[in-house]
């Protein structure tokens, strides 16, 4: 029997997760090692009829990271799911949308209007703007369809597993693959990672006071931070109690509150509906205009509490544009 | 995988079905994923109707019922009781409020059933979910903690020891009798103040039932009727109370002398004292604020206080701790030891009885009657222990200069009945005001007496005769005047002069030695304290709120906590005993030995596994239920005081507390079915 093969593919993402794969350093020799890799469209030459001459199922495992936004994406996805045994959503963008899921705040009029159109570097006379289809001289040219919505990986495919992270630290990708060659694999659906929040392992979580109380919430500009003393006590937002552990406290260690990109654990339907009624009952106030007064301080508080994971909360999307 | 749901629909006479089609509900249900049966009732909480749900359960032997009836509120517990007679655990049931939320609120029948429709559709989703939950009892405790030892809560305590039951008696001071302790006599029978206590206090002392905790404070409470555990700091004072005779032989070498607080710093005693000759229990109390070898104050402070003049040479050597051993020297029964610490007593009891009486309101606050200026005006506690044997005159009416005055005035109502103070009438000045005009007469024969008063608020049996016995007396002259008080008291070189405007407009300008001022009772000190610690409500003047003004007046907002005394609002000695009875008597009825409380079973439930210790929910709990175990690093639940609000719940941001009963599967299904 032939090495397992295995596939790499990127949606909505930034290249980061693409990263995180060369960033295995030595470790990658190992994976190279272990498996045939049939589709890598950032390092490999690979066509899209490779993997379509391939037999459905016949890939192993593929690691898709990148939300869905596009037509394009959403096929090459489902051609994946159809050639693959597992599906593993790669990283936070496909676990749960990701920094591009905040383009669920407006929609694809917007967006355009802004890209294409008003923002102050473009030089646009025409006016031109992405159609699906445009007649030339040799034909029709089509370009994917652009959605309104962006959406997470498992909401066009089933997805086996997921890697969380912005981007998955080295650590858990190796034990994720791992786990997946030696078929020692967790429960369909499961998170890699562990399943407490990052606040468990975090070495601030010693000077949280039992009962942390916040008076004012300032943002990490606007004050000297301490780099010793939880965030939530310096009264700057640290989504570590909404989100999921195994990061290695990357940004905390870096002086940078956590803002979520692990994702919620198992048993929290909406993470930042969760982080809100957290906060909420950490304002030390009783006079509602005070109340009011300390929330009103934060500044994008939607974007804030879903910052990775408007897509895969229950909001997704907002309504009234 | 199936299971199966019984579903009963009430018609609440015709409440229900006059307002909803019975028979197509009937019909909608049984088509519903899961349902088993569906069965109709004309009646459902009447005793037929119970007798046929119990018998048909048993009979039917589902697996989940639902019943689609009223509110839950009247009658959830009724069929929680009837299903357990049919051996079917009570959680695994739904109740659907058809009447008050949908039959009652429109006359449109055709909308009214298809509400009822929804409702029912997610109460079967939801009823799936349920799981079985066990109920649990615990013991009573009939053990009884009373706050303050004055005279309410000494007779509560008393009363309560003679029943049978355990007291911790908790006194913030070192003595019993609270403020009565300080009188000379008690108004309207000028009786002896402490003839009438005494036998009181020593019951106290020797009454089997009653542990006496002085120079305590509780500190903790946490728990509820039948069920509260309490701690107590007790401070350390340093003397065996089992060694020491009462002979008072350490007083004496103690270098230190230090205003007497006892007598409202008319006096002086030392660190090592009895705040008062005759204080029960008779032990003395060393006091670490002031004894040499606990002063705290570190010498560098002392020399910049030195340095700055602000203290002499010989004065900063008392604020040098020495290991002065002058008072254990002195005893002959070892009964002092110095390496005494503060200790938390920890007592576990079924109710809780608050008399922690009262404080005056401070009378510098308002210039014009020159408190704390003017040495020879007087608060009235002030004036009482001037008229005690035991106070810092030896019970002789004499000023600071050691003179009898030749003139007192007693001012009424100063801070009370005003509305930019204390709105209240204080109840008990009028009397006392009496009682010193009768004292003064007493002490000093020929004296002139000045009472100014706004009004008479003499009520009850004996007191109008009190007023009236004095408005007989030649030399006590009694002066009108209007609210709010324009009366003035004023220093002149040999006495003070008190101007008062009186009803008739007329100024009277007085010339007196001595003014007493009968100031606002306003709540203790400690008040607010408590208030938060238990849970309890204050009224708009700070006074412990009553349950209910007229019908509950020793109640409070919390079952099992009782209020006794002047806590409740200002009265008399009488009104207070009375009160300490009142609550000694709910207290007998409200834990009644071998009686057996039911826990809560829809309780918050911590997953130890997957707490991540962020400590978002610890102190947030109104029922002080969820604490943060420091070795594990975990928060945890205690069962046995979580009333189920679901607050935690809520709060826990990685999903680690679950509310039984309302689990975010539960509702969330229930509200996927209501808006599908
Ligand atoms: C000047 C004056 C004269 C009066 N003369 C008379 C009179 O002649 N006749 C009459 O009938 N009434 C008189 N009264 C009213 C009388 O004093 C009260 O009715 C009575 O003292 C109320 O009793 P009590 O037990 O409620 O409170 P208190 O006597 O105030 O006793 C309360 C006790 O609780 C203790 N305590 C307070 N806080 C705490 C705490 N946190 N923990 C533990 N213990 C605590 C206090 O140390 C005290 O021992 C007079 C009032 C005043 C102001
Ligand atoms: S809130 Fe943030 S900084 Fe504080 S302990 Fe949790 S992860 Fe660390
Ligand atoms: S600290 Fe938070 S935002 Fe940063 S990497 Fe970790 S989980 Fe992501
Ligand atoms: S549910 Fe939570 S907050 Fe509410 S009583 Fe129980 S432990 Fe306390
Ligand atoms: S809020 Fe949740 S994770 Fe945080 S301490 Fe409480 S139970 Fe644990």
């Amino acid at each position: 029997m032939g090495k397992p093969k295995v596939a790499f593919y990127w949606c909505a993402s930034c290249g980061g997760c693409e990263e995180a794969v060369v960033d295995l350093a030595e470790d990658i020799l190992k994976v190279v090692e272990a498996v045939e890799i049939v589709f890598w469209p950032v390092a490999m030459d690979f066509k899209v009829k490779d993997v379509e001459s391939l037999g459905d199922g016949e890939i192993a495992v593929s690691f898709i990271n990148g939300a869905i936004r596009t037509g394009e994406q959403e096929h090459m996805a489902k051609l994946l799911r159809k050639k693959s045994g597992l599906v593993v959503a790669f990283g936070a963008c496909a676990h749960i949308g990701g920094i591009p899921g905040l383009a669920n705040f407006v929609n694809r009029e917007k967006i355009f209007d802004w890209v294409y159109l008003n923002a102050p570097s473009n030089d646009n006379p025409g006016k031109i703007i992405p159609q699906e289809k445009t007649q030339v001289e040799v034909g029709e040219l089509t370009l994917p369809k652009f959605y309104d919505t962006v959406y997470t990986l498992d909401q066009v495919i089933d997805v086996d597993y997921y890697l969380p992270g912005c981007a998955p630290p080295p650590d858990l990708i190796m034990k994720a693959v791992e786990a997946i060659l030696s078929g020692n694999l967790p429960e369909k659906g499961t998170v890699l990672a562990p399943d407490k929040a990052l606040c468990d392992t975090c070495k601030r979580k010693t000077t949280k006071p039992e009962h942390a109380s916040i008076k004012e919430i300032r943002r990490v500009h606007e004050v000297m931070l301490d780099p010793d003393r939880c965030f939530l006590d310096q009264g700057i937002i640290c989504l570590g109690p909404a989100t999921r552990d195994g990061c290695g406290e990357r940004c905390i260690n870096a002086n940078m509150p956590c803002r979520g990109c692990f994702g919620s654990t198992s048993r929290v339907e909406d993470q930042g509906a969760k982080f809100l009624s957290a906060l909420a009952s950490i304002i030390d106030m009783n006079d509602e205009e005070e109340i009011k007064r300390i929330m009103d301080s934060i500044v994008d508080p939607a974007g804030v509490f879903y910052f990775y994971s408007l897509p895969a909360s229950m909001l997704r999307r907002r309504l009234d544009i | 995988m199936q299971i199966r749901v019984g579903v009963y629909i009430c018609k609440c006479g015709t409440n229900i079905s006059e307002n909803i089609d019975i028979d197509e509900l009937i019909q909608f249900s049984s088509r519903l994923e899961n349902v088993a049966y569906v069965k109709d009732q004309p009646l459902l909480c009447s005793e037929d109707g119970k007798n046929f749900l119990a018998s048909d359960v048993a009979q039917e032997k589902p697996e989940r019922v639902v019943i689609v009836a009223c509110t839950p509120k009247e009658h959830e517990k009724t069929f929680r009781n009837t299903l357990l007679r049919a051996d079917f655990n009570p959680y695994l049931f739904q109740m659907v409020n058809v009447r008050e939320q949908v039959a009652w609120v429109t006359a449109d029948k055709a909308a009214a059933t298809e509400k009822a429709k929804a409702y029912i559709r997610a109460a079967v989703k939801r009823v799936t979910l349920h799981e079985p939950l066990e109920k649990k009892e615990i013991e009573c405790n009939t053990d009884v903690l009373v706050i303050g030892a004055g005279p309410a809560g000494m007779e509560a305590a008393l009363l309560l020891a003679k029943a049978g039951r355990k007291v911790y008696l908790v006194e913030k001071n070192s003595f019993v009798g609270g403020r009565v302790a300080r009188y000379e006599e008690v108004f309207p029978k000028m009786e002896c103040a402490s003839c009438m206590l005494e036998p009181k206090m020593d019951e106290i002392l020797h009454d089997e039932n009653i542990e006496l905790i002085t120079s305590s404070e509780v500190v903790e409470v946490l728990g509820y009727l039948g069920n509260f555990s309490v701690k107590i700091k007790k401070r350390a004072t340093c003397v065996d109370k089992e060694k020491c005779i009462g002979c008072g032989a350490c007083y004496e070498p103690c270098p230190v002398s230090v205003r007497n607080e006892f007598d409202y710093h008319l006096s002086d005693r030392k660190a090592i004292h009895v705040p008062y000759t005759g204080a029960l229990p008779n032990v003395p109390v060393l006091d670490q604020g002031h004894c040499l070898r606990f002063a705290k104050t570190d010498s560098a402070m002392v020399q910049e206080a030195l340095d700055l003049g602000l203290i002499t040479q010989e004065e900063s050597e008392n604020y040098k701790k020495q290991d002065c051993t002058a008072c254990q020297e002195a005893c002959m029964f070892d009964a002092i030891t110095y390496d005494r610490q503060d200790e938390i007593l920890e007592r576990n009891i079924g109710c809780i009885i608050v008399a922690i009486g009262f404080e005056l309101f401070d009378p510098s606050v308002l210039p014009q009657f020159g408190y704390g200026k003017i040495p020879e005006v007087y608060t009235g506690l002030e004036f009482e222990r001037i008229l005690s044997q035991t106070g810092p005159t030896g019970g002789k009416l004499f000023m600071k200069n050691g003179q009898e005055p030749r003139s007192l005035a007693i001012i009424h109502c100063v801070g009370s009945r005003d509305k930019k103070h204390k709105e209240y009438c204080s109840g008990v000045c009028c009397l006392y005001a009496l009682k010193f005009a009768r004292l003064a007469e007493k002490h000093a024969p020929g004296a002139k007496i000045y009472d100014i008063y706004a009004d008479w608020c003499v009520p009850g049996k004996d007191n109008q005769e009190f007023l009236d016995s004095l408005k007989e007396k030649k030399n006590v002259y009694f002066i009108h005047t209007n609210l709010p008080l324009s009366v003035a008291v004023k220093q002149n070189k040999d006495s003070l002069s008190v101007s008062c405007v009186d009803v008739s407009g007329k100024e009277n300008p007085l010339a007196a030695d001595m003014v007493v001022l009968c100031p606002a009772i306003i709540p203790a000190r400690d008040t607010s304290r408590l208030s938060e610690m238990l849970l309890i409500t204050s009224g708009r003047d700070g006074f412990f709120a009553e349950g209910h003004t007229k019908l509950a007046p020793v109640s409070t907002n919390i079952e099992g906590v009782f209020i006794a005394g002047c806590c409740q609002g200002p009265k008399d000695i009488q009104g207070s005993v009375a009160q300490g009875a009142a609550a000694a008597g709910q207290v007998l009825s409200a834990l009644v030995p071998g009686r057996k409380l039911e826990l809560d079973v829809i309780i918050a439930e911590a997953d130890e596994n997957s707490c991540a210790g962020c400590m978002t929910c610890i102190g947030l709990c109104p029922y002080k239920a969820i604490m943060f175990d420091k070795e594990k690093k975990i928060a945890v639940v205690n069962t046995v005081l979580c009333k189920g609000c679901g607050t935690c719940v809520a709060a826990c941001p990685s999903g680690c507390l679950t509310g039984k009963h309302f689990t975010e599967e539960q509702i969330f299904a229930e509200i996927e079915e209501v808006l599908k």
